[in-house]
């Protein structure tokens, strides 16, 4: 029976799509059988999560031979860093669902349905193919969502995004064709597992092709500074439930995607570099921040909030050493929580006034406390207020920072500053002051949203206030990875 | 060495190919009969021959059928035998997938089908032979028929446009292969593949400097004959003026037989011959991956798209093909599988556009598609399939097929090839995603028509779920041949060629 948890996991919500649209289900009933299936999920992740040893390295391994001429299987298994995506995943989809609740578009819940089965497979997949069929399949649904249910410039900003993405997939699907002929060629068997490919060693000059290959398609999911101009136009016409899985957990994936593969396949080369990218996720890191002053529209804001805190996560994980690796794990779930949050919030404002651009926005908090609150404590834990838990980690990626040279330690404190000064700015403009045009008779929130949000609010309390609940469950993991990466390359 | 009865039963389903044809032609002077009955009789012809071929497969031994009296001609392996599977079945399947489209034009009659049994006919013959006389005669039957039925719409000056365009061009490329044979044959003295293999592999190049010009030559008719850059000239009118059934016969089924004879010849033939080649065939697989896309991109009608975008499929091909010549072993199964997986996507989706066709619409534009997802919502969903299979998206047969193509090419080390071959494929994103984002992203633009449940319709759900099923299809579930076992087969035909 555990040997079919993780494929339960994944492919629960992709059934539940397939069985709904062969019954020709109204969009009540889909609803129930989106949520159930989302709570299912959820449950077996928690289950997945009771069961998983947090110094056991990959458990509930699963191989299953698929195309056995090229030595792809079908191979899943869950770590440390899965297990975390998977929680978020997991946690965020009926809160979603919740979110959706009126929606009566079917193809909208379709499409959350096949997303959230691609995004678990491609976290839960070891085998490079069975990795790149889920990258891209997730694309798919998040391309239909925002070119269809979105807003502004929808298609373009749609076709946009594919093509860049596909892009970088394109170079990665060179890379790892490369990777398994070459393990072909040395070992004399077929295997696209990356555990069998992370014995092979290349030359340097070669090494670089294959690591940017891998690079390009994780830089631009990212975004790194300039591979990001899909970023900004796609986050402001997806529509509510598009954007927070954009944000709280696709780009997460990007660096799910260098930790994972990046790290085990060609840690050499990202070590040898890890300088240059260092300075190019500095650039993204303050670039973002000061764009994001300038930003008229809520939800372009937070697109390039949520750029450079991914940058800050991209800077922990080169940095490569316990506290930086800590922080950006930790991050990885904060920023989830937050900024999954922040993007349901503007979509609740989106919904009450039609708009989002902060100049026609003010005086909310004076009108709807509640709301207020909330949007207060998501903003600030975007920008990582003690208390939340957005703080404990980026201290602990500064510290990091510190730990690996002293300007680039300062220079990464500056997100601190910037993040604060765009947020305060930020709620000064939409909160308070006078009630603007759109703002007046601005409803409170209701239960249901009340309950959607109050998950988010108190993980992210917890988190901030009781880091040590969850340092123990992530700590062995990346002590294990970084010692195994200083054994294969001989010290970092 | 076959006994009489024995050859009797191997060239069983060609005679019933051709019997069929023929009935078929008698038929059509009885004015009683309708189109579906000749659709009927010529479906059944063709499954008897398919279940006959499906038989022998794997079962007969590798010989030449009446070789005492007609020397080493006609060859009968599993090579030829896979051949005749995928091209009976090609016929079939376009047969049934456009009987609705067949109903709504008045032009089509029993002769039509006729001669599309004839083209079969040819087809078999180019997968059997042996020897470059035969091979020229079976293409030539098969392309007669083709011109033919190109033109089928007489009323219409495209459809006469396109197969003057056809024939002439066709004529002529026809006439290089001829030339190419007599040159062979006045250095060898025999026409006979083995011959010219044992001559070639015995002597220099210096010595074969004919040989090499012949076999060029002969393959200036095939690369026509597959659209390659630059004799491609023809591709988009023809298909575009052709009627929809044709359009799918000529990009899917014709190709097949095509890249039969294409890889008998140079996996026999002209082995020796793989280093001069080998230039001048990477020079011809950029030229025709880059003007394929460019010729696909450019283009406002669906047909017209397909057209161009069966160009940059030959040019895949063709990577494997240069990839033969540089000493890859995985790529000829990655051919046949290319074949079979391009097959099944262009089928679909020219069946798609002849069975919306048949209600009416005569030009299918990209505009025509707005806001098909809903008016049609499963229709469209299959559409995507198809176009997402055609892309080379993950999880369909697409994408197996490109990453074995891909594979070939970099066990090979043709790196400049793959990376243009990735390259395309996502160039092709675009005009491919172009239909998927006009049938999700726009709003209908006309009112709703009442869906026909028909067979046709039936037949496109099944080319989905084949698509899927080749894509992601494991051996978990049992009697169902799974992606690999796909695979398999190809490489046990090619084994059986020597």
């Amino acid at each position: 029976m555990e040997s079919l948890l993780l494929s339960a996991i994944i492919f629960i919500p992709f059934f539940t799509a397939l069985i709904a649209s062969i019954l020709r289900l109204s969009y009540t009933k889909l609803r129930s059988f989106s949520i159930a299936s989302s709570l299912i999920v959820f449950g077996l992740v928690l289950f997945l999560a009771m069961q998983y040893d947090p110094h056991g390295g990959m458990q509930f391994v699963r191989t299953v031979d698929w195309i056995k001429n090229y030595g792809i299987s079908y191979h899943l298994g869950v770590d440390t860093l899965s297990l975390v995506l998977l929680l978020l995943v997991s946690l965020l989809m009926p809160l979603l669902y919740l979110y959706m609740w009126h929606e009566n578009r079917k193809g909208y819940w379709y499409n959350m349905l096949l997303l959230q089965s691609g995004i678990t497979g491609t976290i839960l997949s070891l085998d490079l193919i069975l990795f790149y069929l889920f990258w891209e399949m997730m694309l798919l649904p998040i391309y239909i969502m925002i070119g269809r249910y979105g807003n502004g410039k929808r298609q373009y900003n749609a076709n946009k995004l594919l093509l860049m993405t596909m892009l970088g997939s394109m170079s990665m699907l060179f890379s790892i064709l490369y990777l398994g002929y070459t393990h072909f060629e040395v070992n004399g068997f077929w295997t696209y597992s990356f555990e069998d490919l992370s014995v092979l060693t290349f030359t340097p000059s070669i090494a670089i092709w294959v690591a940017s290959g891998f690079l390009l398609a994780f830089a631009i999911k990212i975004p790194l500074f300039g591979f990001h101009t899909w970023m900004a136009p796609a986050y402001g016409s997806s529509p509510t439930p598009a954007v927070v899985i954009l944000s709280a957990i696709m780009a997460k994936l990007g660096i799910y995607g260098i930790w994972r593969f990046g790290y085990t396949l060609f840690e050499e080369i990202l070590v040898r570099y890890s300088y240059h990218i260092i300075i190019l996720a500095l650039i993204g890191l303050v670039y973002y921040a000061i764009v994001a002053i300038t930003q008229s529209s809520l939800r372009r804001m937070f697109a390039y909030a949520s750029g450079s805190h991914l940058s800050l996560i991209t800077l922990g994980l080169f940095f490569a050493n316990i506290y930086s690796w800590g922080g950006s794990l930790y991050f990885i779930i904060t920023h989830a929580l937050a900024s999954a949050g922040i993007f349901l919030m503007i979509g609740l404002l989106y919904k009450r006034t039609n708009t989002i651009r902060i100049k026609d926005l003010g005086g909310i908090a004076s009108q709807a406390p509640l709301f207020a609150v909330f949007f207060t404590f998501f903003a600030l834990s975007i920008a990582g207020v003690p208390g939340t838990g957005g703080f404990v980690a980026e201290l602990l990626i500064i510290i990091g920072a510190f730990k690996y040279d002293l300007w680039i330690g300062i220079a990464t404190a500056s997100t601190m500053l910037l993040a604060m000064l765009y947020t305060f700015w930020m709620l000064q403009r939409t909160l308070f002051g006078a009630v603007g045009l759109a703002t007046q008779g601005f409803k409170d929130l209701s239960k249901k949203e009340i309950v959607m949000l109050l998950p988010l609010t108190i993980l992210l309390l917890i988190t901030g206030i009781a880091p040590s609940l969850f340092i123990p469950f992530i700590e062995p993991w990346i002590t294990i990875t970084l010692e195994t990466i200083s054994q294969n390359i001989g010290g970092l | 060495m076959f006994a009489l009865i024995e050859q009797f039963y191997i060239i069983l389903p060609m005679t019933i190919v051709l019997i069929g044809a023929f009935t078929l032609m008698i038929l059509s002077h009885n004015k009683s009969f309708e189109l579906k009955h000749f659709n009927l009789v010529a479906v059944l012809f063709l499954t008897i021959a398919l279940a006959i071929v499906m038989i022998q497969f794997g079962n007969i031994p590798k010989g030449y059928l009446f070789e005492d009296i007609i020397g080493k001609v006609f060859i009968v392996d599993d090579f030829a035998l896979l051949f005749d599977i995928m091209s009976i079945t090609g016929v079939i399947l376009t047969l049934l997938i456009n009987t609705d489209y067949f109903h709504s034009r008045s032009y089509f009659n029993g002769e039509y089908f006729a001669l599309l049994l004839f083209s079969l006919f040819g087809m078999i013959l180019l997968a059997h032979a042996h020897e470059l006389v035969t091979a020229f005669i079976g293409l030539e039957i098969a392309s007669l028929s083709i011109y033919a039925l190109v033109g089928y719409h007489k009323n219409n000056h495209v459809s006469s446009e396109a197969m003057m365009k056809y024939l002439v061009l066709g004529s002529m490329t026809g006439a290089f292969f001829i030339l190419g044979t007599a040159l062979i044959y006045g250095v060898v003295g025999s026409t006979t593949l083995n011959d010219i293999a044992t001559y070639t592999n015995g002597h220099n190049n210096e010595e074969s400097i004919l040989i090499i010009v012949g076999a060029t030559l002969i393959m200036v008719t095939i690369l026509f004959k597959i659209g390659a850059v630059p004799f491609h000239g023809w591709v988009i009118d023809v298909y575009e003026g052709s009627p929809f059934p044709i359009t799918m016969f000529m990009a899917s089924t014709f190709k097949i037989a095509i890249f039969a004879i294409a890889l008998r010849l140079y996996l026999i033939d002209f082995v020796s011959l793989h280093g001069q080649w080998n230039f001048i065939l990477q020079t011809i697989t950029i030229l025709t991956l880059l003007g394929g896309s460019w010729l696909a991109i450019t283009q406002s009608s669906i047909k017209r798209m397909l057209a161009g975008s069966s160009i940059v499929h030959g040019g895949y091909m063709l990577i494997a093909i240069t990839s033969v010549g540089a000493g890859s072993q995985i790529a000829v199964p990655a051919i046949m599988f290319y074949l079979i997986a391009y097959f099944l996507s262009a089928v679909g989706a020219f069946g798609i556009l002849s069975y919306i066709s048949a209600s009416g619409i005569k030009q299918l534009t990209y505009e025509d598609f707005k806001g098909f997802s809903e008016r049609r919502p499963y229709l469209a969903i299959f559409m995507s399939i198809f176009m997402l299979s055609l892309a080379g998206f993950p999880s369909t047969i697409g994408f197996l097929g490109k990453f074995y193509i891909f594979t070939a090419g970099v066990e090979s080390e043709q790196f400049l090839l793959v990376g243009l071959g990735i390259t395309t494929a996502f160039i092709s994103i675009y005009y491919y995603f172009k239909l998927i984002a006009m049938m999700y992203f726009y709003p209908k633009n006309e009112p709703q028509t009442p869906i026909r449940y028909t067979f046709s319709s039936a037949l496109i759900v099944l080319m989905a779920i084949l698509i899927i099923w080749g894509g992601i299809g494991s051996s978990l579930i049992p009697f169902i041949p799974s992606a690999d076992a796909l695979i398999d087969i190809a490489k046990g035909a090619i084994n059986s060629i020597g």
